[in-house]
């Protein structure tokens, strides 16, 4: 078993997304629960490639790469997961802030949340506050992501957080922010809950405040 | 040498005599609203109308104090010129490409006489008109997007990325060739219209892209580029390139400028003298958000790690306090 989940590991990491399906759907006649494929095989490549890219090894054209073949790998094994295993390991709601259209890191923090399992629901670019904060009342996320390239959209954050205060939503979710301008010092000053500095950050916040 | 802001910047720009001190140059947009206040010339026309574009440029000699004027403040002049949808944006808003027109890979149109199109003529009368009012007495930096920068726009950012990540080597190097000529030719007609330098600005940038990406596809590109321009060049790649400074000291540009993230000592061990240094201090938290005192501080930093040229590390933000920009000329002014 354990040879036919590292080939799937490897299939990931090396992004040989036009094997992937097959790959896949082979290992899982062999009586391989689809829970080990995914979980063994397809989070634990992408934990292997977010090493990589934080270690400098590989870059962000690997990474998508890597990101897709496992999505065509979900795609296949998902179907085949019943019960509770299927369910995802929460729901985090994803944005770039009002003014910005930079979308490039946020989609890549989207690409790895979903890698490790979790469900992300993706706003897009130039989300005004309103909308950031009706969607948090509508679905409830356990994380809001907030993304900003710019410094001059990066206090849009701040709106974002105290609204979601005013609304009484703040305690429900967790907020985290990312961007080339932002840091530590600004996260803590805006109130959120923390910062990642890159893709592989925000995943490892994201399990941490959810508690996996 | 006299020690007037040309020839401190032409000699700095070659590793040549140091006068009295180091100069302050922008090879990328110092354009603030404070400077388009102070000289009444705003975003976006001083994107389009040469007039307003020269002005700004400028405002950044007469009222900031640096050594260059740079008229050039966007990105996508040439993404313009070549077929994007470009929103031309605000005061405080930088221009931005709708559209990416090449995004199936298909072959580039470059219209035959590009260098008439609005948004590049633009950028050569700007540049006559700084040659007129300050020639040879103020460093006149012009800017052309290297082939790299424009396959994001024609392509697409995160096309272009994945195309890459796929290894469609083909595809990849048949857009960078094609885009190639447009980069030569403004940049040759931007000497002719008046430059004394022009930044090649070719954002294969640290932490998106790795060494190995500029090495086998850019390398070879900037080396024929740089052989086919006249004057003197100044790359300008974002991010933290420390891992391919030895690759930019190959290109055959005279100058790298490079951001914060680089080490200023670090970097000059590396270059080793082979180009020059332009930079590299802080956007987000020392100019836009820090104050004069702390511009002061990182400006001597770079100066005494021995660092050429001192600037901004890339375009500056909008609404950056003019007083932060200043304090870059007047720490140059102390000398080595």
């Amino acid at each position: 078993m354990k040879e036919s989940i590292q080939k799937i590991k490897e299939g990931v990491i090396e992004g040989r997304h036009k094997e992937i399906e097959s790959l896949v759907r082979e290992i899982c006649k062999t009586g391989i629960s689809p829970e080990t494929v995914i979980q063994e095989g397809l989070i634990a490549a992408m934990d292997t490639v977010g090493r990589r890219f934080s270690a400098g090894e590989i870059f962000v054209p690997e990474m998508m790469v890597s990101a897709m073949t496992m999505k065509l790998g979900l795609n296949i094994v998902k179907p085949l997961v019943t019960g509770q295993a299927g369910e995802s390991r929460g729901v985090v709601l994803m944005g770039t802030v009002k003014g910005d259209l930079h979308d490039i890191g946020k989609n890549i923090v989207v690409m790895m949340l979903e890698g490790a399992g979790f469900r992300v629901i993706d706003m897009g670019v130039d989300i005004d506050v309103e909308k950031v904060v009706a969607k948090v009342a509508e679905i409830r996320p356990q994380v809001l992501g907030l993304s900003a390239l710019l410094t001059t959209t990066m206090p849009e954050m701040k709106l974002v957080i105290e609204e979601i205060r005013a609304r009484g939503l703040r305690e429900r979710v967790k907020v985290m922010v990312g961007g080339a301008p932002v840091d530590a010092a600004f996260a803590e000053k805006i109130g959120a809950d923390g910062y990642g500095k890159d893709a592989v950050q925000a995943v490892a916040m994201a399990r941490s405040f959810i508690g996996f | 040498m006299k020690a007037t802001p040309y020839n401190l910047f032409i000699s700095a720009l070659y590793g040549g005599r140091k006068g009295i001190r180091p100069p302050a140059g922008n090879p990328t947009s110092i354009a603030c609203v404070e400077l388009m206040k102070a000289c009444g010339a705003f975003f976006p026309e001083a994107h389009l109308n040469a007039h307003a574009m020269a002005d700004l440029a400028l405002a950044g000699h007469e009222l900031a104090g640096f050594d260059t004027v740079m008229p050039e403040y966007s990105v996508h002049q040439e993404s313009a010129a070549l077929g994007c949808e470009v929103d031309w944006g605000s005061e405080t808003r930088m221009p931005d490409a709708k559209t990416a027109p090449y995004a199936d890979f298909s072959d580039v149109i470059v219209p035959e006489n590009i260098l008439e199109k609005p948004s590049l003529r633009v950028v050569l009368d700007a540049l006559s008109m700084l040659r007129r009012e300050v020639g040879g007495q103020v460093a006149i930096i012009g800017k052309v997007m290297g082939p790299w920068t424009l396959s994001y726009h024609m392509a697409g950012t995160q096309n272009f990325l994945l195309q890459l990540g796929l290894g469609e080597k083909d595809k990849i190097n048949r857009m960078l060739r094609q885009l190639m000529p447009v980069t030569i030719a403004f940049a040759n007609a931007q000497f002719r219209a008046g430059a004394d330098a022009v930044v090649l600005a070719d954002h294969a940038t640290g932490n998106l892209v790795g060494p190995y990406h500029y090495r086998d596809y850019l390398l070879p590109i900037h080396q024929e580029i740089t052989a086919r321009v006249g004057g003197p060049i100044i790359l300008h790649i974002c991010g933290n390139c420390l891992d391919r400074l030895e690759l930019f000291a190959e290109s055959g540009v005279d100058a790298y400028h490079f951001e914060w993230q680089v080490d200023a000592k670090a970097a000059v061990k590396i270059i080793d003298k082979r180009i020059s240094l332009i930079g590299n201090l802080n956007n987000p938290k020392t100019l836009f958000q820090g104050t004069p005192e702390d511009v002061h501080r990182q400006a001597r930093y770079a100066i005494e790690a021995g660092v050429d040229i001192i600037g901004p590390e890339c375009a500056v933000p909008l609404t950056t306090p003019l007083a932060n920009l200043r304090a870059i000329p007047t720490a140059v002014r102390e000398g080595y």
